[in-house]
Parts: C-alpha cells; sequence; structure tokens
C-alpha cells in the first residue's frame, strides 16, 4: 500500500468514526445499535493505521489477496448489522401492535365514558 | 357465564351488520366485540350508526393482531369464555352453541368449528380443501394432534386459554399457527361439526390460497414456529 493511499484511508476511517460519534453525542443514533458500527469502524482505522495486521491476518487464513480479507470482514459486518436492524425492526412491531390494541380498546372505553356522561348530562336538564 | 364473540372485521361494510344482527337474535345472551383492524370503507361508520360494540385501530394489524385484541379485551373484562367468528357471514350463529359446549362441558380448552367433520354445508373449492388437508397434515406430524379444518376462523376458547392468547397470539398465519401453540402448550384442542356458508360478500383474507406460494410460505411458518415454541406439554393440566 502506498503512504498516499493509506493516508486517505486512515482519514476515511477517521471521518467514519467521528460521524458515528457526533450521531451518538447528538442522540441521532441509540447506544445499543451503534456498537457494531463502532467496532466496524476501529477495525478500519487499525487496518488503516497498520496494514501489517491485514498481511499477518491473510497469512492465518491463508487468503490469496489481503484486500480479499478486508472485503470479507466488510459483508461480515454488514450481515450483522442487518441482522440487528431486522431484530430492532421485530421489536418495534411487537411494540406498534400492543400500542395500538391498547389505544383501541382505550378508545372505547372513552367512547363509552363519554355517552354515559352524556346521558347523565341530559338527565339533570 | 360471561361469553364473548369477537368478530374481526376488515372492509366488511356489505356483510358486518347482517353478521352482528344475525349472532344477537340466536343468541342474545352473547356479547359482542367488532375488531375494526382501520378498515378503508364505511365499516366504522356503520358499526357507529348501529350501536354495535367496537374496537377500532387507527392502523391495520391484519387478522393476528386484531383477534388478539379481542383476547387482550376478553381477558380484562373477565370473560369466561371467548369465540372467533368471522365478519363475513360464512360462520352461522345457529351452531354458536355447538362450538361453545365442549367449553362449557369443561372436555376441552379449545373448540374448533370444522366444516369437515360431517361435511355438510359449503365445502370450499377443491384447491382450498387439498391445501387445508395438507396442512392439517403437517399439524398432525409437527404436533401429534389431528385437526381437519385448520384454517376455519370459527372457535371457542376457555379462560385459560384466552389468557394464553392474549398474551402471545401468532401474528402471520394466525389460525394454523394458534392450534399448534395450543396444542404445545398443553391446551385440549377439539374439533366440532358445523356447517359453513359461501361468504355473502367482499374478499376473503387468505385470497390466494390456492397458490402454491402461500402454501411453501405457511409451511415453513409453520415449521418454524414449531421448532421455537418450547413444547411445555401438560403445562396447563
Amino acid at each position: 500500500m502506498t503512504l498516499g493511499l493509506q493516508l486517505w484511508v486512515l482519514f476515511g476511517a477517521v471521518v467514519y468514526l467521528g460521524i458515528i460519534l457526533w450521531m451518538l453525542k447528538h442522540k441521532k443514533l441509540n447506544v445499543r445499535f451503534s456498537i457494531t458500527w463502532l467496532i466496524s469502524g476501529v477495525c478500519l482505522l487499525i487496518f488503516a493505521a497498520c496494514p501489517y495486521v491485514v498481511y499477518v491476518l491473510r497469512d492465518i487464513f491463508r487468503i490469496e489477496m489481503p484486500s480479499n480479507l478486508v472485503f470479507a470482514m466488510v459483508i461480515g459486518f454488514m450481515m450483522l448489522i442487518l441482522l440487528s436492524l431486522s431484530a430492532a425492526v421485530t421489536k418495534f412491531s411487537e411494540s406498534i401492535k400492543r400500542l395500538t390494541q391498547s389505544v383501541a380498546i382505550l378508545e372505547k372505553r372513552v367512547r363509552e365514558l363519554e355517552t354515559e356522561l352524556n346521558k347523565k348530562n341530559d338527565d339533570r336538564l | 357465564m360471561k361469553i364473548l364473540v369477537i368478530i374481526p372485521c376488515y372492509n366488511e361494510q356489505e356483510n358486518i351488520l347482517d353478521t352482528v344482527q344475525n349472532l344477537k337474535a340466536h343468541c342474545p345472551e352473547v356479547d359482542c366485540l367488532v375488531v375494526n383492524d382501520c378498515s378503508t370503507d364505511n365499516s366504522e361508520y356503520i358499526l357507529k350508526e348501529n350501536n354495535i360494540p367496537y374496537i377500532s385501530f387507527p392502523c391495520n394489524l391484519g387478522i393476528g393482531g386484531g383477534v388478539q385484541a379481542g383476547y387482550v379485551y376478553a381477558k380484562q373484562n373477565g370473560y369466561d369464555v371467548t369465540i372467533q367468528m368471522d365478519g363475513d357471514g360464512q360462520h352461522d350463529p345457529a351452531f354458536l352453541h355447538t362450538v361453545i359446549q365442549p367449553i362449557l362441558d369443561g372436555s376441552a380448552d379449545m373448540a374448533i368449528g370444522s366444516r369437515f367433520l360431517e361435511k355438510k354445508g359449503f365445502q370450499t373449492s377443491f384447491a382450498r380443501r387439498m391445501g387445508i388437508r395438507f396442512l392439517s397434515g403437517l399439524i398432525r406430524i409437527l404436533t401429534g394432534k389431528r385437526v381437519l379444518d385448520v384454517t376455519s376462523g370459527y372457535r371457542a376458547c376457555n379462560r385459560a386459554l384466552t389468557e394464553f392468547y392474549a398474551h402471545s397470539y401468532a401474528q402471520d398465519y394466525p389460525e394454523p399457527e394458534a392450534i399448534i401453540a395450543a396444542v404445545l402448550n398443553g391446551f385440549r384442542v377439539q374439533e366440532v361439526a358445523v356447517e359453513m356458508k359461501e361468504r355473502q360478500g367482499g374478499v376473503s383474507s387468505i385470497r390466494a390460497f390456492s397458490s402454491i406460494y402461500y402454501m411453501i410460505k405457511v409451511s415453513i411458518s409453520l415449521l418454524v414456529y414449531r421448532f421455537v415454541l418450547v413444547d411445555r406439554g401438560g403445562a396447563h393440566k
């Protein structure tokens, strides 16, 4: 890897981590969902700062091209994040279902109470 | 004995009034609750104008979420028996007493009104019958319980099962999945013979029933559902 390229990747990783931290600070990202993003950002930063790590890992896993290792890891992180998003959606849909059901039941009670109240007022008049 | 009839309703403006009036005529002693699942037609207006007890969702939840709201309502209001009945006029209230009899006797926790036990009344198309038979076989393999009319939405539950369904009820293909959940949690399921009519108007919630794609989806869903449920066999006895 040339020095210029390394600097660019380093710059990219820092910006990436910076965006995540900025979003966390301004509550635009939930801490629970940010963990996978943060770990992926830190990995990217390590790879950019010392590319030697990638070469070592490549030798351990016997992958021909170091870039393939990086791609494989990126895909792995993406799948993790997607799975956690599906889990979050499932949780939200369950909550929305519960909320909708109780809103509907409460709305019926309010309607009934209103009719009762109107009747009482009519009787008094 | 407090008895509640839950009638899920999604765009049933042609049928809903007849269904409720028919029910009131046959069984004046039972309460009914129409669950309006965010209908886009005049269903809610009809329910309001005719003083029919109903709850109305602000967004569409599907048949599973709708029926479950009925069970939650039954639990909150202390009903002893909860009956589920379609809003499209397929289910004849004349058979209501037949359906709740096993619950009243205490011989079952859930009674399913089945059109295939005595093969009377409207039997649906050949393709649907084959589909139902396949699902019935699948449920028998998965749970060991023989139920013929697995997609029948005409069913009665006792208090224990009502509370169970209020807590968890299947969302995707609720009729067959609810049977699996009940059997695997140790509830006794029984079928009783009823006659059904052809739906009076509107469209069925299981529209693409004859399509193979639907069958594959339901089968996979049932398999997954079977394996995520912990078999607590007999926990409620």
